[in-house]
């Protein structure tokens, strides 16, 4: 069996375009989808994007900031973006904030720059202040694109996201009922990242439609966590090596699945959305909060250890982590970290030491 | 000798080891060079002088690990050097704890459980600090010998503090020291120093649970042992071969076969 056809990321952005939409290159993690399709605008991720020349990023970057911001930096300078009409940049660390203000005073590229403020807690005051700041991205993007949808456009909006994210989330829970690789899997969930979600969904009932009763046999069953599994070879290698991931706790992937919000206001509802989704240290969850995230996913998916996938110089990422294992440790669980740079393939040294973990959790 | 039952062959970036095992598990045979170039003529190699032992290797299994695991296409099975060293080192000594192995390359600590299995591990591969190569760079700098190291290392009680971790930069450190008429021997217990406090950090990553045990081409080096018992206060265990712990478990897996 294989996954449906996927259409080409630049595909997708020209047929869009063509249709007199805006295209949104976006940076990571959270955003509101919803409110940018409102305006006609779809958002197309830029994890990165991985192995490139990231050199121009150089220039105004520190060695130690990640290469997710090094290439998204170097991508945008070389042009890899001009087809793009907005950036928005999630202020999600401390070096997502900075290239943001590097790209509002000193870069200035051709697109508007959206920066968004996210708000580090879920409590009825975050709620409150993220919904502000979300009347704030619709008053520059009404100033952009000369677009007002009304609260009615923008809850068919945010109605359409939930019904793609409940697929999304549907995919994650019957994965190992898919007769998909682990590869092959992540290359359907990861459209979720520049398809707009009337096509996602198409997609997604596609692969749904492909479940089977039984579960695969997919060999032993682990929990990736991380912000993205890059290059994308590291999922081949997991099967080729006898296992499966059974669960992830990934930034781009399973920290996503967005709940449905419950106010009837739009701003407040993507509000919700966005702060009620797992756990995710750049939204200041705690640690607690974290452990138990993943202790859950492993009771549920039954994995045997989790694979800290980080990006090098990952300060959320980094800082959690020697908590996060000694907690799982003392629940029994083993865990691995590996560190990469996104420029990188993926090296002998980190083959092995996957290797070696599925020999020591088997 | 007692007819070899199984073989492992340990294919590392510095040296290349293979051992044979009886019936019991008891190394029969064992065999040691410096790695080279082109490992696929030296694994060929070393299953030459396997035979010359044993006769014809057919029947008898052979378990691959190391770096170069992926080579020996006569391997019944590849396992990862964790998990053998982990295995031969459960062997040799009977119990669990924490095995530093500090290869030429790379260096590793390896939690193990009571009952022998890897609990956890780390490893340091992408950087020569904290290897064997931190040493072997600048003892050929300071025109001294591997062997001659440790010893000369322990025979001042004066040490420099060298604080570039950087193989690299500390070379360029070691010349200015010479420079500034530093003795060599004071620069050498520095040297140890530094790389010693290295594989502690690694040590606390994993958690140091007792016994303390050491195997790698390093632990024949005695400052290396003295100093890691001051700084971790634990009394160091060597098993007889440190070097061969990875090819001995690489055989016992063969033996399960
Ligand atoms: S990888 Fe970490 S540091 Fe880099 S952009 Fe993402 S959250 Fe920020």
């Amino acid at each position: 069996m294989t996954i449906p056809a996927i259409p080409r990321r630049i595909d997708v952005i020209r047929t869009f375009k063509e249709q007199g939409g805006y295209v949104a290159a976006v940076l990571p993690i959270h955003y509101p989808r919803s409110l940018l399709r409102a305006f006609n605008i779809l958002p197309v991720e830029v994890w990165g994007p991985p192995g490139i020349k990231a050199r121009d990023g150089a220039k105004h970057l520190q060695p130690y900031v990640c290469s997710i911001v090094h290439n998204a930096l170097s991508f945008l300078q070389s042009g890899g973006l001009d087809i793009t009409d907005i950036l928005i940049v999630p202020h999600t660390c401390d070096s997502l904030q900075g290239l943001g203000s590097i790209l509002l005073d000193f870069v200035s590229p051709k697109q508007p720059v959206i920066p968004i403020y996210l708000p580090r807690g879920k409590r009825e005051s975050d709620v409150d202040f993220f919904a502000n700041e979300l009347r704030s991205i619709y008053r520059q993007l009404e100033a952009i694109t000369g677009h007002s949808p009304t609260d009615a456009d923008l809850l068919q909006s945010i109605y359409r996201e939930e019904a793609a994210d409940k697929l999304l989330s549907e995919l994650h829970r019957c994965r190992r009922n898919l007769p998909f690789s682990n590869l092959a899997f992540y290359r359907l969930l990861r459209n979720r990242e520049h398809l707009p979600a009337e096509t996602f969904m198409e997609l997604a009932q596609k692969a749904l439609a492909q479940k089977v009763d039984t579960t695969q046999d997919g060999g032993i069953p682990i929990l990736l966590s991380g912000i993205v599994p890059e290059p994308m070879s590291l999922l081949g290698a997991i099967s080729q090596m006898g296992g499966v991931v059974a669960a992830d706790d990934l930034a781009c992937c399973g920290r996503r699945l967005y709940p449905p919000g419950q106010s009837d206001d739009p701003f407040r509802r993507i509000a919700e959305r966005i702060l009620y989704a797992p756990p995710d240290p750049t939204r200041g969850n705690s640690i607690k909060e974290r452990l138990e995230h993943l202790l859950q996913l492993v009771e549920t998916s039954g994995a045997k250890g989790v694979i800290f996938y980080e990006v090098k110089f990952c300060e959320p990422e980094l800082f959690d982590l020697p908590q996060l294992r000694q907690g799982l440790q003392e629940a029994g669980l083993p865990s691995l970290t590996i560190e990469m740079d996104l420029n990188d393939p993926l090296s002998h040294q980190a083959l092995t030491r996957l290797e070696a973990f599925l020999e020591m959790i088997q | 000798m007692s007819k070899i039952q199984a073989l492992g062959l340990d294919v590392g970036s510095t040296t290349v080891k293979m051992v044979g095992l009886d019936a019991e598990g008891e190394m029969a045979w064992h065999f040691l060079e410096q790695a080279e170039p082109l490992l696929e003529n030296q694994i060929a190699r070393f299953l030459e002088r396997a035979r010359n032992v044993t006769g014809p290797l057919d029947g008898i299994p052979l378990v691959a690990t190391g770096y170069g695991r992926g080579l020996v296409n006569q391997a019944t099975r590849t396992v990862t050097e964790i998990t053998c060293h982990a295995r031969g080192i459960y062997r040799e000594l009977g119990h669990g704890g924490t095995l530093v192995d500090i290869g030429g390359q790379d260096s590793k600590v390896i939690g193990i459980s009571p009952q022998g299995k890897v609990i956890d591990f780390t490893m340091n591969d992408k950087c020569a600090a904290g290897t064997g190569r931190f040493l072997e760079n600048t003892a050929s700098r300071l025109k001294v010998s591997l062997d001659r190291m440790g010893p000369e290392a322990l025979s001042v009680s004066d040490e420099v503090s060298i604080s570039s971790t950087c193989t690299v930069f500390a070379e360029s450190e070691v010349i200015s020291l010479i420079a500034h008429g530093v003795s060599i021997a004071s620069i050498l217990r520095g040297l140890h120093r530094s790389l010693v406090k290295r594989m502690v950090s690694m040590i606390l990553t994993v958690g140091l649970t007792p016994p303390l045990m050491l195997s790698g081409g390093v632990a024949q080096n005695p400052a290396i042992r003295q100093m890691l018992e001051e700084e971790t206060g634990q009394k160091i265990i060597l098993p007889h071969y440190p070097q061969l712990m990875g090819a001995c478990g690489a055989a016992l897996f063969a033996l399960d076969a």
